[in-house]
């Protein structure tokens, strides 16, 4: 049988574990309400430059438009930017992007084109581990949550758009977590390089713009920022995503820990009382033979 | 009255202002131009400069962007900049604040703000 001492120490340890995810989950909520602020102030710049791009596209010239917007035809390396979390403890968070990075990788290479592999943050690294070891191309930390900072971006994206100058890759995509709600993240793969120009064609094809200056030559200044503004945008989501789902795995750690304080606790009352009716046993057939 | 034409500059991490106004002043990286209500449809590349609102004949607000691009409708105008600061509001002490631990291209944006106001 269970030893009472023993007991109680399990049952207060279980306690400490309780009163740190309690409080994680805590310091999650009050972080999500600002993360996801701010990953909303940022969506309407996000969304009108892929309309301006969109409606830029629409109406281009395909014939010697920018390499950024249509692509290269042949495509021989994959860059994918993998964006996860600095830290664990946020429940399928890191481990979902890892699942889908390496499914992403598959499918790449059964295309027969090799993968490149821009990691931010430090989870995703970790658990892909020895599978990206020849193919990660950078990685980068401490660019999540409240350090999210336009200029950190641009340079990120500038590295990638040199890169992709240099013939390093030909294609460029990324993967994060999309903030939908508190207890929804959605893993997305979006692609940056050539630009995503589906679904806001037929309103805006519609207007004839003049353009100040020529239409490729503004392409050409705008696609760049286009690629700044989109890992900008994914990696305010993945922030609120990460919080979020630190908020819901810690909310589950804590409700776990209850209940097995609970289950803790009755064998601990139960242990204490069959001993109690054993000393009394005891007592009393001692009693008897006299 | 005449008409209004609506104003949305947008940044990146918010947006910094979005109402109507008779007319509106952008710095064109071809030249400054004017958008009136029901100016033709026009995308235009920003360079550094001010943006003046009027209303009733004269500046209403101002801002200095980092360039940007216009998108011009004859309705609206949609302003996206990368950086762009209120000059109505902006201190001289903030914006030494920020150009403590700025990079390059930011001070060189911060020294401009400072002459405009």
């Amino acid at each position: 049988m269970a030893n009472l001492k023993d007991l109680k120490t399990r049952i207060n340890s279980v306690k400490s574990t309780q009163k740190i995810t309690s409080a994680m989950k805590m310091v999650a909520a009050a972080k999500l309400r600002r993360a996801q602020e701010v990953a909303e102030a940022g969506r309407p710049y996000s969304s009108r430059m892929q309309q301006v791009i969109s409606g830029l596209a629409a109406n281009a010239n395909k014939s010697n438009a920018p390499e950024l917007l249509v692509g290269r035809e042949d495509v021989k390396t994959h860059l994918l930017i993998v964006v996860s979390a600095d830290k664990g403890l946020c429940g399928g968070f890191n481990g979902s992007i890892a699942r889908q990075t390496r499914q992403e990788i598959n499918r790449l290479e059964n295309e027969g084109k090799s993968v490149l592999v821009y990691m931010v943050g430090k989870k995703a690294a970790d658990n892909l581990g020895r599978e990206i070891l020849n193919k990660t191309f950078e990685r980068i930390e401490n660019l999540q949550g409240s350090n999210v900072d336009y200029n950190k971006v641009k340079g990120v994206a500038e590295k990638i758009l040199l890169g992709f100058a240099d013939n390093q890759f030909d294609q460029v995509s990324i993967i994060y977590n999309q903030f939908v709600n508190a207890i929804t993240q959605n893993v997305v793969v979006a692609p940056l390089i050539p630009a995503n120009v589906v679904g806001e064609q037929e309103n805006e094809s519609l207007v004839v713009y003049d353009y100040e200056p020529e239409q490729n030559e503004l392409l050409e200044l705008l696609l760049p920022r286009n690629i700044t503004t989109q890992i900008f945008s994914a990696l305010l989501e993945s922030s609120a995503a990460e919080l979020a789902a630190r908020m819901t795995a810690m909310d589950n750690a804590t409700r776990n820990a209850g209940d097995m304080i609970d289950s803790l606790t009755l064998v601990y009352n139960r242990t204490r009382q069959a001993n109690i009716t054993k000393e009394l046993i005891e007592i009393i057939s001692g009693a008897e033979a006299l | 009255m005449a008409e209004s034409i609506n104003i949305e500059l947008v940044t990146p991490s918010e947006m910094l202002f979005t109402d109507t106004a008779d007319m509106v002043v952008v710095p064109g990286s071809e030249g400054v131009f004017g958008v009136l209500p029901r100016h033709a449809a026009t995308l235009a590349n920003l360079q550094r400069g001010e943006i003046n609102v009027y209303n009733s004949g004269s500046i209403t607000r101002r801002f200095f962007i980092d360039g940007g691009v216009a998108d011009v409708l004859p309705e609206r105008v949609i302003i996206l900049a990368e950086r762009a600061v209120d000059l109505d509001s902006v201190s001289i002490q903030q914006l030494e604040e920020r150009a403590v631990n700025a990079t390059e291209s930011e001070a060189s944006f911060i020294a401009a703000v400072k002459n405009a106001i």
